[in-house]
């Protein structure tokens, strides 16, 4: 069963989610908004690995679980598979997406920001990097709260220094 | 026929208890559950040489007391299922496919945006799923 909804429809959720908490819930206090919205995703990627891991057998260790978030689940999710799986083997993961599903329309100008007078492309790039940010929280909860689902406990974040590529960094707490 | 269901979490916490029998004592049959996690413990931690392989999630029979046979299933997350039956032959095929649809009617319960993870299952929907499916294992 499952009804089906556009994905439109998720972006346009996901773009006003970051709006309200950005500017009306906690306007200047992003590290709150982004907490907020961090928790958020936590409690989807908890419901959606519950569902996903339905059919599969149990996961021998940290990497297979891992593994299974880098094929089945992002593909479930974001209707493709991570690119690049790289880790030190010493509980830190990179998980890489060359094109992600839901920074791909994105703007990637920075001149379209706010304009001031002096260090106009420094500032500019400064300000949509922290703009385009603020959509890697829900990512990163979903990634936190699969995760911890099949019992392994970690600290996600994103790095977007070449987009439209993304890079989601987990690393597991001892 | 089946006369408790359960769910507990990962930390055995219980979050879903039911018995279809008035005539037993709910104690009696809540204190069979609680025991047998203890045998889902030892079956995780030891592999077994023979029977399930290790990541099964289908436990099989925990263990017969004198009334009751016990089946167990664990999930990728760490919740159990437990299944407490008066039948004296049961087939294991009509065991996995009952767990596989209580599987998903658990899946269903705990992808309601209003339930906490962790605390006790409230929704009506699932209690009556679960007695639906208890019903049609019996006719089978």
């Amino acid at each position: 069963m499952g009804r089906e909804v556009a994905e439109s429809c998720v972006d346009t959720l996901l773009t006003e989610t970051v709006s309200m908490y950005c500017d009306r819930f906690y306007a200047n206090k992003p590290e709150l908004a982004a907490r907020r919205i961090e928790a958020i995703g936590y409690q989807v990627g908890h419901q959606l690995s519950e569902r996903y891991t339905m059919e599969r057998p149990r996961f021998n260790d940290h990497l297979e679980a891992i593994k299974f978030i880098c094929k089945d689940f992002w593909s479930e999710v974001f209707k493709k598979q991570i690119d690049n799986l790289k880790t030190n083997h010493r509980g830190t993961f990179v998980l890489q997406d060359n094109r992600f599903r839901w920074l791909s329309r994105v703007s990637l100008d920075p001149s379209s920001s706010e304009k001031e007078t002096e260090d106009l492309s420094s500032s500019g790039e400064s300000k949509a990097a922290q703009a385009v940010s603020m959509y890697l929280y829900f990512p990163c909860g979903i990634i936190r709260g699969a995760l911890s689902n099949l019992g392994i406990p970690c600290a996600v974040s994103a790095d977007i220094s070449n987009l439209p590529a993304c890079s989601f960094v987990v690393r597991v707490k001892a | 026929m089946i006369v408790c269901v359960a769910v507990v979490g990962h930390q055995n916490n219980p979050l879903y208890i039911q018995s279809f029998t008035e005539a037993d004592d709910a104690l009696k049959l809540h204190h069979i559950v609680h025991c047998s996690l203890d045998v889902i413990d030892e079956r995780v931690n030891n592999p077994k040489k023979s029977g399930t392989t290790l990541n099964e999630a289908f436990l099989g029979l925990l263990y017969p007391t004198v009334n009751y046979k016990v089946y167990g299933y664990l999930t990728n997350t760490k919740v159990k299922f437990i299944l407490v039956t008066t039948d004296l032959d049961v087939r294991d095929t009509d065991v996995r496919s009952f767990f596989r649809r209580f599987h998903a009617a658990y899946v269903d319960a705990v992808s309601n945006p209003f339930h906490v993870p962790g605390k006790k299952i409230t929704s009506r929907t699932f209690a009556e799923t679960v007695r639906d499916i208890v019903r049609s294992y019996v006719l089978n």
